[in-house]
C-alpha cells in the first residue's frame, strides 16, 4: 500500500493543473479583499488572524480540488493500466485506500504552501512567529478532514454518475452545505456535517470574528446537527467527516468489486 | 449546413453528461421551492427560487458541460484530420450541450410564464427581454468553459475553473457588486440583485464576454499540435 | 501521388529534435517506412497528415505544400489516415463509427454513404460483427475497422502507420494482403518497425535513425547490405559475443544461432544468405 500512496502521490503533484487552479483561486481571493489584507498582515490577533484566513480558504480551494479529483479513480480504466493492477497480488482494497491517501496527500501539499506561506508572511508582518504553530493546528485540525471529506466522495460517487454531473452536482452542494445561511433555507451550513470544518476552526484555532460560525442558529431548521460549539463538538465534527469519508470508501470498494466480478 | 445523422452522432457523443447535467441542475433549487413553499415561504421567495434555476442552475450545467468537451475524445487524432477539422466537430457539442441546457431554461420559463410565477418576481423584466435572465449568464460560463477546456485540455480543471467563478459570484456576492466593472459581469444579477440601472448593461456585458471567450479559443483549437491524444489526460 | 520532402526538421520544445533535415522522395505504391522507436516515423506521418507543422523544410504531397494551410486542407480531403494508437467510441457499433467518420468527410449523401460503408466492411470482413459494439471487438477487429475509417473517402493517399502492431499473425498477413491490393494507383506509405511487413509488401523503403534518413532504395537493395554478413553456429556452447545474434533454436543438444556481423564469429561458422532482417540490422551496425 505504500507504494500505492507515494506513486499516486507522485503523480498527481506531476499534474500542473492541480498548481495552476490553486493559483488562480488564491489570486482571486487575494484581489477580491486587496484592500483588507493590509489589516490583515498587521492584526495582532493570531488565532482569529490564522482562522479567518482558514476559513475562507477552506471555503474556495476544495471547489477545485473536488473537480480535478473526480477522475482519478476512473482513470485507471480510461488508461488502460486496471487489468495490470488488477492482476497484482495487492489487495484491490489496499490499492483503493493507497489510490485515496496518495492523491490527498498530494492535495494538501499546495494547500500547505498557501497556508504557510501566509502564516510566513504574517509572521513577518505582524512580528508573530506563533503564527506558523496554529497555522499548523489549523491545517491538521481544518485542512485535513475537508481533504479526506472532499477526496473520498470525489473519487466514490463517478463511479455512479458522469464525472462532469458530479462537478455540477459537488459546487451546488458545496454552496448550499456551506455558503448560504441557515435562516434563508434548510442546510447542514455551519454544522458538524460542514466540511470547511466551522466547529474545529472556532473552537481549536480560535475564530472569533463578527459572526458566529458554529453552534445552534435561531430560527434555522436543522439545529439538531449544530450542538452547542465547544472542544468535545469539535472533535465530533472531525470524526464526522473523516467517518462520513470511510463510509464512502466503502461504498467505492463495493462498487469495484461488483464491476470487476 | 450539416446533416441531421450528424447532428445525431454528436448528440451521442455528448452523452449522458449533457443529458443529465441540465435537468438535474434545474431540479435542485426546483427542489428548494417546493420545500419553502411547504414550509409556507412567501411567494415572492419561491419565485426566486424559479428563478435560481434559470440563472444559477442552468449556467453552471452549460459551463461545465462545455468544460469537459476537450480533452477526453479517444478519436481525436482521427478526427484532427478530417477535411472539416476538429473545430467544427467541437462547435457542433458546444452547440448541443448549450442548446439542451436552453431548451431545459426555456421550458422552465415558458412553464412559469403558463403559471403565473414568473410575474411574482418583481425583477422579471417581462417574458420575452427577461430570457436574458439565464441566457446571458449560461452563454458567459460555457464559452468560459469552452475556453478552459481549450488552454488547459482537460475536463478536470476546466470545469474547477468555471466551478470557482460561479461559486466566488455566489459567495462574495457583495464584494463582486461593489466594483461597476465586476458588477456589469455578475452572473445573478436578477436573483441576488444589482443597480436595476445596471440589469441590461450587465447582460449585454455577459454576451460580449462571450463573444471574447469564443474569439480566445477559436485560434487555439486550431492548433492542432495541442491536441494530440498524448500531450494531454 | 509524389511526396516529396526536403530538409524536414521538426523540433518539439523541451524534448529535441523529432526530425533532422530530412529528404526524402516517395513514389506512387506501396513504400515501406522501417526505424526503431523513435527513429521520428511517426512524426513523419503526422506531418504528412497534417497534425504537426515542420520547424523548418517543405513538403509537397502531388501539388500540395504542407506547410500552407490549405495546403494541409488539400491533403487531408484525399487522405487516410490510420493512427498508430486508434481510438474509437467503444459505445458506438462498427457501422455506426464508420457512418459517423464518413460524415465528417463529408460523404453527406444517406444512400452513397450506406452503400461505402457496406462496402468497406466486407473489404475489412467485418460484415458479420458490423453490428457489434467496437468495445467487443478485438485488437485486429479494430485495425481493420481502422482501415476501413481511412477508405471511406477512397483516398489518394494512405498514411498506416504501425497497422500491425498487436496483431495475431493470421490478422497481419490478413492486414497486409490488403494493404497491398489498395496500393495500386494510390500512395501507401506504411511505417513499421516489423521488418517482415515491408518485406512482404513493399519494393521500396526508408530507413529512418534518430530523424534522419540512414537508407532509400529497394527491398533487394536493403537485404544485400547484410552480404557477407550472416553467419550460422551451432553450438552447445554460450551464444558468439560479435556480432549481433538474430535468432536462437534449441539444435541436437545445442543452439543454432544465426549471427550478422562483419566477421565470422567463430571458425566452425557457416555463411547464410541474407534476409531484409539481416540487411536491416546490418545497416543499423555500419552506422555505429
Amino acid at each position: 500500500m505504500s507504494a500505492v500512496v507515494r506513486y499516486e502521490m507522485v503523480m498527481m503533484l506531476r499534474k500542473r493543473s492541480m498548481w495552476i487552479t490553486n493559483a488562480v483561486i488564491v489570486l482571486l481571493l487575494v484581489l477580491l479583499n486587496v484592500r483588507g489584507w493590509d489589516d490583515v498582515l498587521r492584526d495582532p490577533d493570531v488565532r482569529e488572524t490564522i482562522a479567518s484566513t482558514v476559513f475562507l480558504f477552506n471555503l474556495m480551494l476544495p471547489v477545485g480540488y473536488g473537480c480535478l479529483l473526480a477522475d482519478r479513480l476512473i482513470r485507471d480504466t480510461r488508461l488502460g493500466v486496471a487489468p495490470i493492477l488488477d492482476a497484482t497480488p495487492a489487495s484491490p482494497a489496499a490499492r483503493l485506500v493507497g489510490k485515496y491517501l496518495g492523491v490527498c496527500a498530494a492535495t494538501t501539499v499546495p494547500l500547505a504552501v498557501v497556508l504557510f506561506g501566509f502564516a510566513a508572511v504574517y509572521a513577518v508582518t505582524a512580528g508573530q512567529p506563533v503564527a506558523l504553530a496554529w497555522a499548523a493546528v489549523a491545517f491538521a485540525v481544518v485542512v485535513v478532514p475537508a481533504v479526506l471529506f472532499v477526496g473520498a466522495f470525489a473519487l466514490t460517487v463517478p463511479l455512479i454518475m458522469p464525472a462532469p454531473l458530479f462537478r455540477v452536482l459537488f459546487v451546488g452542494y458545496w454552496f448550499w452545505g456551506n455558503g448560504i445561511s441557515p435562516t434563508v433555507m434548510p442546510t447542514t451550513s455551519q454544522s458538524v456535517l460542514s466540511p470547511i470544518g466551522v466547529y474545529p476552526n472556532q473552537e481549536l484555532v480560535g475564530w472569533r470574528g463578527d459572526f458566529t460560525v458554529a453552534g445552534p442558529v435561531p430560527g434555522a431548521t436543522l439545529n439538531f446537527l449544530r450542538p452547542e460549539a465547544t472542544t468535545a463538538t469539535a472533535w465530533l465534527s472531525i470524526g464526522v467527516l473523516i467517518a462520513a469519508a470511510a463510509l464512502a470508501l466503502g461504498v467505492a470498494q463495493a462498487l469495484r468489486v461488483r464491476t470487476t466480478r | 449546413m450539416r446533416p441531421l445523422p450528424l447532428w445525431r452522432h454528436e448528440v451521442q457523443r455528448a452523452g449522458w453528461t449533457a443529458l443529465l447535467t441540465p435537468p438535474l441542475a434545474v431540479a435542485a433549487p426546483l427542489l428548494i421551492a417546493f420545500v419553502d413553499a411547504g414550509a409556507s415561504a412567501s411567494d415572492r421567495e419561491i419565485a426566486q427560487n424559479f428563478f435560481g434555476a434559470l440563472e444559477m442552475g442552468v449556467p453552471l450545467a452549460a459551463g461545465i458541460g462545455a468544460a469537459s468537451l476537450v480533452g477526453r475524445d479517444p478519436a481525436a487524432e482521427l478526427l484532427l484530420t478530417t477535411p472539416e477539422g476538429y473545430r467544427a466537430v467541437l462547435l457542433r457539442r458546444l452547440a448541443v450541450t448549450v442548446g439542451w441546457a436552453a431548451l431545459m431554461a426555456v421550458l422552465l420559463a415558458g412553464t412559469m410564464v403558463a403559471t403565473g410565477w414568473w410575474a411574482r418576481w418583481p425583477a422579471n423584466h417581462g417574458p420575452l427581454v427577461g430570457q436574458l435572465i439565464w441566457l446571458a449568464p449560461t452563454l458567459g460560463l460555457a464559452t468560459l468553459g469552452f475556453l478552459a477546456g481549450a488552454a488547459f485540455r482537460g475536463p478536470a480543471a476546466a470545469g474547477g475553473l468555471v466551478a470557482i467563478c460561479w461559486l466566488v459570484q455566489q459567495i462574495f456576492a457583495e464584494t463582486v457588486q461593489e466594483q461597476g466593472w465586476s458588477r456589469l459581469l455578475y452572473l445573478f444579477a436578477t436573483t441576488r440583485g444589482t443597480v436595476p440601472a445596471d440589469w441590461t448593461a450587465n447582460r449585454i456585458t455577459l454576451i460580449a464576454a462571450a463573444a471574447v471567450f469564443a474569439a480566445v479559443a477559436w485560434p487555439l483549437l486550431g492548433r492542432t499540435e495541442r491536441l494530440l491524444p498524448e500531450v494531454t489526460e | 501521388m509524389r511526396i516529396e520532402i526536403s530538409g524536414l526538421t521538426k523540433v518539439y520544445k523541451g524534448k529535441g529534435r523529432a526530425l533532422d533535415g530530412l529528404d526524402l522522395v516517395v513514389p506512387t505504391g506501396m513504400f515501406g517506412l522501417l526505424g526503431a522507436n523513435g527513429a521520428g516515423k511517426t512524426t513523419l506521418m503526422r506531418i504528412l497528415a497534417g497534425l504537426l507543422r515542420p520547424t523548418a523544410g517543405t513538403v509537397r504531397v502531388g501539388e500540395h505544400d504542407v506547410a500552407a494551410r490549405a495546403g494541409r486542407l488539400a491533403v487531408q480531403r484525399i487522405l487516410g489516415y490510420l493512427p498508430q494508437d486508434l481510438g474509437v467510441y467503444p459505445d458506438l457499433t462498427a457501422r455506426e463509427f464508420l457512418d459517423y467518420i464518413a460524415l465528417l468527410k463529408g460523404i453527406d449523401d444517406r444512400a452513397a454513404r450506406r452503400r461505402r460503408v457496406g462496402e468497406l466492411l466486407d473489404v475489412v470482413a467485418l460484415t458479420a460483427d458490423a453490428d457489434r459494439r467496437l468495445r467487443g471487438y478485438s485488437g485486429g477487429m479494430r485495425r481493420r475497422v481502422g482501415i476501413a475509417q481511412a477508405l471511406l473517402a477512397d483516398p489518394r493517399l494512405l498514411i498506416v502507420d504501425e497497422p500491425t502492431a498487436g496483431l495475431d499473425p493470421e490478422e497481419r498477413i490478413r492486414f497486409r494482403t490488403l494493404l497491398s491490393q489498395l496500393a495500386g494507383q494510390r500512395t501507401v506509405l506504411l511505417s513499421t518497425h516489423i521488418v517482415d511487413d515491408v518485406a512482404q509488401t513493399c519494393r521500396e523503403l526508408a530507413v529512418l535513425a534518430s530523424g534522419r534518413l540512414v537508407f532509400r532504395g529497394t527491398v533487394g537493395d536493403l537485404t544485400r547490405q547484410a552480404d557477407g554478413r550472416v553467419w550460422t553456429i551451432v553450438t552447445p556452447g554460450p551464444a558468439p559475443v560479435s556480432g549481433t545474434v538474430v535468432s536462437a533454436l534449441p539444435h541436437d543438444g545445442g543452439m543454432r544461432y544465426r549471427v550478422v556481423g562483419p566477421e565470422r564469429p567463430a571458425p566452425e561458422a557457416d555463411r547464410a544468405d541474407p534476409n531484409l532482417e539481416d540487411g536491416y540490422l546490418a545497416l543499423a551496425q555500419k552506422a555505429t
